[in-house]
């Protein structure tokens, strides 16, 4: 007898899944920031198809000041700021710790202006990294602070001169703080990105009325978590229209069913950030429900699941 | 006041590990403050004085989203039991009071960097205020059956306030001064009145607080009248409690390094006056 919820996979299931020249057993990794090599303390990270470094920069940065952490309807707030030893604190110190994860190590790179990201990808040229990811929601200060990402040509620069400047694919996380995400992925696709990350968390306020302070220390923060999900969808749909490369999944997902949806809509592997607070085994335990859930939903292959979404 | 980490080996940090721990008990225990026990024998047996756990108050993609740090209150590792105090205050805490007794909560623990007793330390001072006692708590079980002299202070905002007098008690505390702002018994100048009173014959060498900025003060103040040490422990927003996604940090940015960390650093620091 057969049919649905009834049969055990009759074959195994083929999770891995090619970004460009980067080959991943299987589609789950961390969002930058929401992990580091603490979390192995906890759970077999090694089973993850890639981990992502916190954004290294140039130098070293303190970060912003408490409060850094805010918490809203089915989301948090983050004015962390990024921390970072620098890229030298980074390849000395961080960079060794990710690597005995024993999953492929995805360095996310970060920059103040277009020329930082060049420096830090020199910088890490010499060093062992599967792949770089260029985050370009920092806020460029040759333009007052703006954020980089929401600028199409400097997306475009900044990509094409990572590109340039190392052997490894270049994976681009999109900023969701744009009128469109289909100019900013093709231009990272033009630049020679291997694949681009859609998104990042979405700019947002918190307020006290009795004070009439920002809750954050910084003021403005990003938004993540299961409110956001079905904003990232979106955005990961359209930028799936837009470009050939593939895409990455990001915003709210925390079970094996959001995984497939981001599969559908668009994405071909994912990244999980804020759901591992609550839930550090979350990523892990996704990683051992696919088997089940592609068979569940018909397909061997879970990359036969990418793009599937119809109206 | 400034904080300053404690000098730390790997040995003052156990292994933390997670789990899905069992509600034992989870009911009011004073007009202000809850009372959770869990089943949960690794942070039982592991937690030192000072460490925390995060608890997971959401559950089946609803409620809140970040786990909620909490004091080990007490902890039997014969019976493989956490107690844990907490006031309902918040989305968070109004959702950790929503688990019955036989459901299963996802916790992390034990966390962080625990209270240090000296080894020649021979008396100890511990001041707390309000849930913040909850992280002192754990001392006085370490402490039994002595040779350390313990002298507890505990203070709330009125009697429902004021916890842990009874551990303190039960594991033959020296003194134990309950204090509350409804008779005045709490007032800073009071305290510090009777404190060296009592204490200034026979000072402790170590003093630990936990809960108070005003009381943190008074102990700083009274760690340089007696050459004491003072450690105290602090509460901040967090989100991992292991220390990779950096959201606790102690303060703004004195420099290009990032201030202490309390679920890393922390949460137990060295105060002193400036």
């Amino acid at each position: 007898m057969s049919g649905p919820g009834v049969t055990a996979p009759a074959r195994p299931v083929d999770l891995s899944v090619r970004l460009g020249d980067l080959e991943l057993a299987n589609p789950v990794m961390p969002a930058s920031g929401c992990f580091g090599p603490e979390l192995a303390e906890l759970v077999p990270v090694h089973r993850l198809g890639a981990v992502v470094t916190k954004t290294v920069f140039a130098q070293a940065r303190p970060g912003n000041r408490a409060h850094r952490l805010g918490e809203s309807a089915h989301g948090m707030l983050n004015s962390v700021g990024i921390p970072s030893r620098g890229v030298h604190g980074f390849a000395r110190t961080d960079l060794p710790a990710y690597q005995r994860l024993g999953a492929p190590v995805i360095v996310s790179v970060g920059g103040l202006s277009e020329g930082e990201y060049w420096r830090v990808t020199e910088e890490l040229a010499g060093t062992e990294h599967a792949a770089i990811e260029v985050n370009v929601s920092c806020p460029n200060l040759e333009r007052g602070g703006v954020t980089l990402g929401s600028d199409v040509g400097a997306v475009r620069r900044v990509v094409a001169g990572v590109v340039a400047r190392t052997d490894v694919p270049v994976l681009v996380k999109l900023s969701p703080d744009l009128a469109t995400i289909d100019a900013a992925a093709r231009a990272a696709q033009e630049a020679g990105a291997a694949a681009v990350t859609v998104c990042n968390s979405f700019p947002g306020l918190a307020v006290a009325p009795e004070t009439r302070r920002a809750t954050l220390g910084n003021g403005t923060g990003g938004l993540s978590g299961p409110a956001i999900k079905p904003l990232a969808l979106r955005l990961v749909w359209q930028a799936a229209q837009a470009v050939t490369i593939p895409v990455v999944g990001c915003g709210g997902i925390a079970t094996a069913h959001d995984v497939a949806e981001f599969l559908v809509a668009g994405a071909s592997a994912v990244q999980i950030g804020t759901a591992t607070f609550a839930r550090p085994f979350v990523m892990t335990e996704i990683v051992r429900e696919l088997p089940a859930l592609a068979a569940r939903l018909g397909v061997t292959r879970l990359t036969d699941l990418v793009g599937t979404l119809s109206f | 006041m400034t904080l300053q980490p404690l000098e730390r080996t790997d040995e003052d940090r156990p292994a933390p590990a997670w789990c899905h721990a069992e509600v034992l008990v989870n009911r009011p225990l004073t007009e202000r403050y809850h009372h959770l026990r869990l089943a949960a024998p690794d942070v039982a047996a592991a937690a030192r004085a000072g460490q925390f756990v995060m608890l997971t108050a959401g559950r089946d993609g609803s409620g809140p989203v970040l786990p909620r740090p909490m004091a080990v209150y007490t902890r039997d590792a014969a019976a493989g039991v956490v107690d844990v105090l907490y006031a309902v205050v918040g989305q968070g805490t109004r959702a950790l009071a929503g688990f019955a007794p036989g459901e299963r909560m996802v916790v992390v623990g034990p966390l962080g960097r625990g209270f240090a007793i000296h080894p020649e330390t021979d008396r100890v001072l511990v001041v707390g205020r309000g849930i913040g006692t909850c992280s002192l708590t754990c001392v006085a079980q370490d402490l039994a059956p002595g040779p350390v002299e313990l002298h507890a202070v505990t203070s709330g905002r009125d009697p429902g306030s004021v916890i842990g007098a009874e551990v303190f008690r039960e594991h033959g505390a020296a003194s134990v001064r309950a204090v509350h702002d409804t008779d005045g018994s709490s007032d800073v100048a009071v305290l510090r009145a009777r404190l060296c009173g009592e204490l200034d014959g026979g000072p402790p060498q170590q003093i630990l607080t936990c809960g108070s900025e005003r009381l943190a003060r008074l102990c700083a103040e009274l760690g340089e009248r007696w050459g004491a040490s003072v450690q105290v422990s602090v509460e901040a927003h967090m989100a991992c409690g292991l220390g990779y996604c950096h959201g606790c940090s102690t303060g703004g940015p004195t420099g290009p390094e990032e201030s202490p960390l309390v679920c890393r650093d922390g949460p137990v620091f060295w105060l002193s006056l400036p």
